[in-house]
Formats: structure tokens, C-alpha cells, sequence
């Protein structure tokens, strides 16, 4: 859905973005990591239409014209990575204010704020005034309002940042219940840990070029040569380990007294082929797992430690 | 068709009205009126004494009081409102709310005129509270109501074209001050620089003017000055019943404008357009994805 080529961006001669390729398939919830300084919000600037590419270009599926059109921007919602909001304006008259920005119309933006607020959890207080919200309400309050127009792509910078911990829970469930209902998301954050839990996708940023992107397990799996499947064995074990050495796609890690460690590349299906194999084989097993991977290890590696 | 109120200007006019700033605005305006318009009574009342004859109506005097409170006005305007207009983008753009805007359907031309508009309509607040005032020099002075209300259109026009120049100091500098500073620097260049093609002319030759006096069409000094030199004396200061600037003195397009009022209309439309133009050129400068855009500049308040 959203197409990133080439995308180049330099600041003098710094060049803060190069050569990022990227698709985020609709439906996708899709995190950005990297530590400060990677490069990230100069990434989304660009989607935005906020700042100008050196190079490159993004598109969003279905529209001919790229960032900063008008087309474009009807897709797009936007939560920049620090705000402010107005003294003296109340979240109801702030949203209307921004929906008629989109040239929508009073009945209409009223009926949305009333659903919007429902769901960002903040239908009590549509006639206080903005700037007595509390940081985590007024980020809220900025997702209700950049969902008003009933965007193709939200996109968040940072959307965490200055949050205490309940704010960020109430953060991430909202972000996976616009997921759920079918939202595609683009959000960013220098912490993985946050994003892992949520996402379906990320990529991994470091010095302005993206390092890798797609989804958590395929990430892993890229990095790591496989995944890792513990094997519980009773009895057999010789036969287990002579079969699995005979398999092209597997690699035997370790044997233990009642616990087989493999790699495995390739798709879950054949993964279910060769354990039925075992079974098959007269190998008797109590149980196998696959090893969850450690993301921090491997996002520590890509982006050289630098956190 | 229903006419839809720009978003900026609505909101901004919400805010102000709930502020202070616009109490203190309105006390200190209305005080600087009250203050010029008891001076202006002390002097025409010691005037008549001294110098006028003793047989005129002292009434008759205070039909002067209009043009000296309108002056006044004019003047407040044309400094209050760069002052409003020069930090409204930065002021926005501080708390990001700028970049918000940015990616709404909003142009960018919309985000600047809104805000020359609403700072319009914050000033013509002002004005209508300052219109009791003003009253007195027609119910005592006998001026028509009509001047009245020409006076106000053109209140109205000159205070555009401030917010206008106000606006591109904005667009083109970072810190609020300094683009206070650089729309009084526009002013004088304004103001004062389209005296020199005629000045010039003059040294060189002071019978035949040329066509240098057009530059003044863009003056808004010169386009007050026509106006209450034909309100209150009904004469054009190009061409008076009884002189008018020959077509070999000025050449063809001057002499034409300098027949009745038509010289005030032409340099009110001057004035207007230079406006859009200068909100056009802030417009294009604060526009993000243009070539000639300020960088977005380092952000503040960031945390890790
Ligand atoms: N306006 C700017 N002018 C010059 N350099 C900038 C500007 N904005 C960002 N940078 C630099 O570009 C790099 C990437 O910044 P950014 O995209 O904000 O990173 P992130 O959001 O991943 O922390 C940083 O090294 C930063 O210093
Ligand atoms: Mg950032």
C-alpha cells in the first residue's frame, strides 16, 4: 500500500535518509526501529509531504501523485513525534477545527468526534479545554483527530515518547485496535521492545539506511539461518538425529540426553512434513517447540550496539 | 452556497476572544484614542480662542477631530498588526501545530490568508469598539456618515496590507522578533522607497516629473493622504479644481489617474494586489516540498 524507492534525504551535505526501499502492505502494522538519530522522522517528514526528498519517491497504492499532493494527504494521518495544542480551545472545537481543514462539514465532523473519542477513550471530556489534558489524553486526542478524515495510513512518530507506562499501554491498545479494525499503521520508536509486542512488521534503521525490514519471524529467521526447534525425544534418539542430518534444510545444533536443538530454513509446512517423519520412523517425542528469537540481540548487532 | 468560514480564522478568533491579551489590547487601543482625542479637543478649544474669529461655531472645529483620531488609527494598525501576523507562523510552528496543518488539505496559501484574516478581523474588533468615538466628529463636526464608512474600507484595505507584510517576515524569519523587526524594514523600504524614482526625477530635471510618481501608487502614506485630502477638502493632491499636472509634465498614465478620485481607487488596488503578492511569496515559503522552502529548522522540546 505504501511504496518508499530510493528515498534520499540529505541536510547539506549529511545525508540523514539514503536509499531506503520499503512496501507496507495494507492492513500492516508496521514499526520502525532505530536508535536516535537514524533517520526515522526524516523518513516520515518526507511521507508526509513535510519536507522535500532529495531523492527518490513514496507513493500510496491507487494515487498517481506522490508526497505532499492533496490526493495524497487525504490518505494519510499524521502524529508528529512533539506537539503542542492551543490554550483556550476545547477538544471538541479542536477537532472541528481540524475537519473542516479537510473541508468536512460541521454535522458530519461532530458525529465523528463523538465515535472517535469513544474510541480513543476520551468521549468525557470532549468540552474541556485541550491544554488541561494530560500528556497521554493529548496524544490521544492527536490520533482522534488525525483519524478524522478517515485516513488509508496513520502514521505516528514517536508516539510513546514522554508517556508514563499506563499511557503507553492505553497507546498500544488503541494502536492494536486500529489495527484490528483493518487501519494500516506506520509507527516509529527507538526502543524495539514496544514495537515487537504490537507489530506484524518492522524495520530496522541505523544511520539512515534501513538495514532490514519485514515480518518479526522472517527477520529472525534471516538473521539467525533458520529457526530454532527444540525437540523433546523419549527414545530414538540416534534414529532422530541420523534422519535429521540426512534433511538439506535442517542443521543439528545440539543433542542433549532427552532434547534435540535444530535450525530449520524453510516453510512451516515442511517443518510439520519432518516432524511426522520422526514420528513415522518410530522416534517417540513428548513435545517440540520453536525457540522464540532474542530481536534485542539482533537489533543490538544490526545497529552496532548504539543505544 | 453557504460561505465557510476559513478554519484558521475561526479558531484563532475563538482563542483570542477568550484571552486577556485582547482585554489589554482593546484597554490600551481605546486608551491611546481617548488620550489623542482629549488632546486634539485641548487644542482646538485654545486654537479658538487664539487665533480663530470669535464669530465661528467651536463646533465646527471638531469636524478636524476625524481625520486626527482616523490618523491615529491608521497608525496603530499598521504597527499592531505585523506585530500580531509576524509571530503567528513561528508561533505555530513552535508547537508543530504548523506542521499539522501542513498535512491537511489546507494549502499553504489558506494557512497564510487565514491568518492575515483573522489578525484583520482581531483589529477591526478594535475598530468597531473605537467607532462611538469616532461618531462625535460627524454628529457634532457634520461629516457625512458615508466618510464613515469609506474610512473604514479603507482601514480595512491598509490593515491587509500590514498583516500582508507582516506575514512575509514571518514566513521568512525563525524568531518572531526578528520578523517584527524585518516587516518595519519593509515598511520603510515601501514607504520610503518609492519616493525615489520621483526624487531622482527631480534632481535632474524638476519640470518634467515623467511617469515617477506611479512607484507612489503602491505608498499607503500617499493613498491615506489622497483620501482625507478628498474627504475633508474634496480636492486630489494630483490635480486640484483649480491645477492639474499637465500631460508634458507627467506623461500619459499619470495625468490620466490624476482626475478626481480615480488615483485613490488605482492605488487602493495597487495596495491589494502587492498584498496577495506578498502573501503569495509566504505562502510559497513556507511550503515545505518548494525548492526556495526554509529548512524546517532544528526542533525543540524533543525527548529521548
Ligand atoms: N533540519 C535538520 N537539519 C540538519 N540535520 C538534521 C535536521 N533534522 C534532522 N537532522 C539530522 O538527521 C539525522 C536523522 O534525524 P531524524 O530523522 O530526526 O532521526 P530519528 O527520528 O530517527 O531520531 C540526525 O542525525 C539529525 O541530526
Ligand atoms: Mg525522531
Amino acid at each position: 500500500m505504501l511504496y518508499i524507492s530510493h528515498l534520499t534525504k540529505f541536510y547539506g551535505s549529511f545525508p540523514a535518509v539514503q536509499d531506503l526501499n520499503l512496501h507496507i502492505p495494507e492492513g500492516d502494522l508496521f514499526g520502525f526501529v532505530g536508535p536516535n538519530g537514524a533517520g526515522k522522522t526524516t523518513t516520515i517528514r518526507i511521507v508526509c509531504g513535510l519536507l522535500r526528498a532529495s531523492q527518490g519517491s513514496v507513493r500510496i497504492a491507487g494515487t498517481q501523485a506522490g508526497a505532499g499532493s492533496r490526493e495524497m494527504k487525504r490518505l494519510i494521518g499524521y502524529v508528529p513525534d512533539f506537539f503542542g495544542v492551543y490554550d483556550n480551545l476545547k477538544v471538541r472545537e479542536y477537532m472541528e477545527m481540524y475537519g473542516s481543514m479537510y473541508g468536512m462539514y460541521p454535522r458530519e465532523i461532530a458525529k465523528l468526534t463523538g465515535d472517535l473519542l469513544e474510541l480513543v477513550n476520551l468521549a468525557d471530556k470532549k468540552d474541556v479545554y485541550v491544554d488541561t489534558l494530560s500528556r497521554g489524553m493529548k496524544q490521544r486526542l492527536c490520533v482522534a483527530r488525525a483519524l478524522l478524515h478517515n485516513p488509508k495510513l496513520l502514521v505516528l512518530d514517536e508516539p510513546n515518547s514522554g508517556l508514563d507506562p499506563r499511557a503507553r499501554v492505553e497507546m498500544k491498545e488503541l494502536l492494536k485496535n486500529l489495527h484490528s479494525m483493518g487501519k494500516t499503521i506506520l509507527i516509529s520508536s527507538h526502543i524495539l521492545s514496544e514495537l515487537s509486542q504490537m507489530c506484524s512488521s518492522i524495520g530496522i534503521m541505523n544511520g539512515g539506511r534501513l538495514v532490514t525490514a519485514g515480518k518479526i519471524e522472517d527477520i529472525l529467521q534471516q538473521a539467525a539461518g533458520g529457526v530454532q526447534i527444540h525437540i523433546q525425544v523419549v527414545s530414538g534418539m540416534e534414529q532422530a538425529v541420523r534422519l535429521m542430518k540426512e534433511q538439506a534444510a535442517v542443521v543439528v545444533e545440539s543433542v542433549r540426553e532427552n532434547e534435540l536443538i535444530i535450525l530449520h530454513r524453510g516453510t512451516d509446512q515442511e517443518l510439520c512434513r519432518l516432524i511426522g517423519d520422526l514420528i513415522a520412523n518410530q522416534v517417540v517425542l513428548t513435545g517440540f517447540h520453536r525457540e522464540e528469537g532474542d530481536l534485542e540481540t539482533l537489533f543490538l548487532q544490526l545497529t552496532g550496539g548504539a543505544q | 452556497m453557504k460561505i465557510r468560514w476559513n478554519p484558521i480564522v475561526k479558531k484563532d478568533l475563538k482563542v483570542a476572544v477568550r484571552s486577556m491579551r485582547l482585554s489589554w489590547g482593546l484597554f490600551g487601543y481605546e486608551a491611546v484614542l481617548a488620550v489623542t482625542f482629549l488632546l486634539a479637543v485641548q487644542i482646538i478649544q485654545s486654537q479658538n480662542g487664539v487665533f480663530a474669529p470669535v464669530t465661528r461655531n467651536l463646533y465646527s472645529y471638531l469636524v478636524y477631530l476625524f481625520p486626527v483620531i482616523a490618523v491615529v488609527q491608521v497608525c496603530i494598525v499598521g504597527v499592531y498588526m505585523p506585530v500580531i501576523t509576524a509571530s503567528s507562523i513561528s508561533g505555530e510552528k513552535e508547537r508543530q501545530t504548523f506542521d499539522i496543518m501542513l498535512t491537511t488539505c489546507m494549502s499553504p496559501f489558506s494557512i497564510v490568508f487565514g491568518k492575515v484574516m483573522s489578525a484583520v478581523l482581531r483589529i477591526l474588533f478594535f475598530v468597531a469598539a473605537s467607532l462611538p468615538i469616532m461618531a462625535l466628529s460627524f454628529v457634532v463636526g457634520g461629516l457625512s456618515w458615508r466618510n464613515l464608512f469609506y474610512f473604514l474600507a479603507a482601514l480595512i484595505l491598509f490593515s491587509v496590507f500590514a498583516g500582508s507584510v507582516g506575514i512575509l517576515s514571518s514566513a521568512l524569519c525563525r524568531k518572531s522578533v526578528s520578523a517584527v523587526l524585518l516587516a518595519f524594514g519593509i515598511y520603510l523600504v515601501i514607504f520610503g522607497g518609492t519616493f525615489v524614482p520621483w526624487m531622482g526625477r527631480m534632481i535632474i530635471d524638476s519640470d518634467k516629473m515623467g511617469e515617477s510618481l506611479l512607484p507612489l501608487l503602491f505608498n499607503p502614506i500617499l493613498f491615506f493622504e489622497e483620501f482625507f485630502a478628498h474627504m475633508m477638502m474634496g480636492e486630489s493632491l494630483f490635480g486640484t479644481q483649480g491645477y492639474r499636472f499637465s500631460v508634458r509634465e507627467t506623461g500619459l498614465v499619470t495625468h490620466l489617474l490624476s482626475r478626481d478620485s480615480v488615483w485613490m481607487f488605482v492605488s487602493g488596488g495597487c495596495i491589494l494586489a502587492l498584498s496577495f503578492l506578498f502573501m503569495g511569496i509566504a505562502a510559497y515559503k513556507v511550503n515545505p516540498l518548494h525548492a526556495g522552502a526554509g529548512r524546517s529548522g532544528k526542533k525543540q522540546g524533543r525527548n529521548a
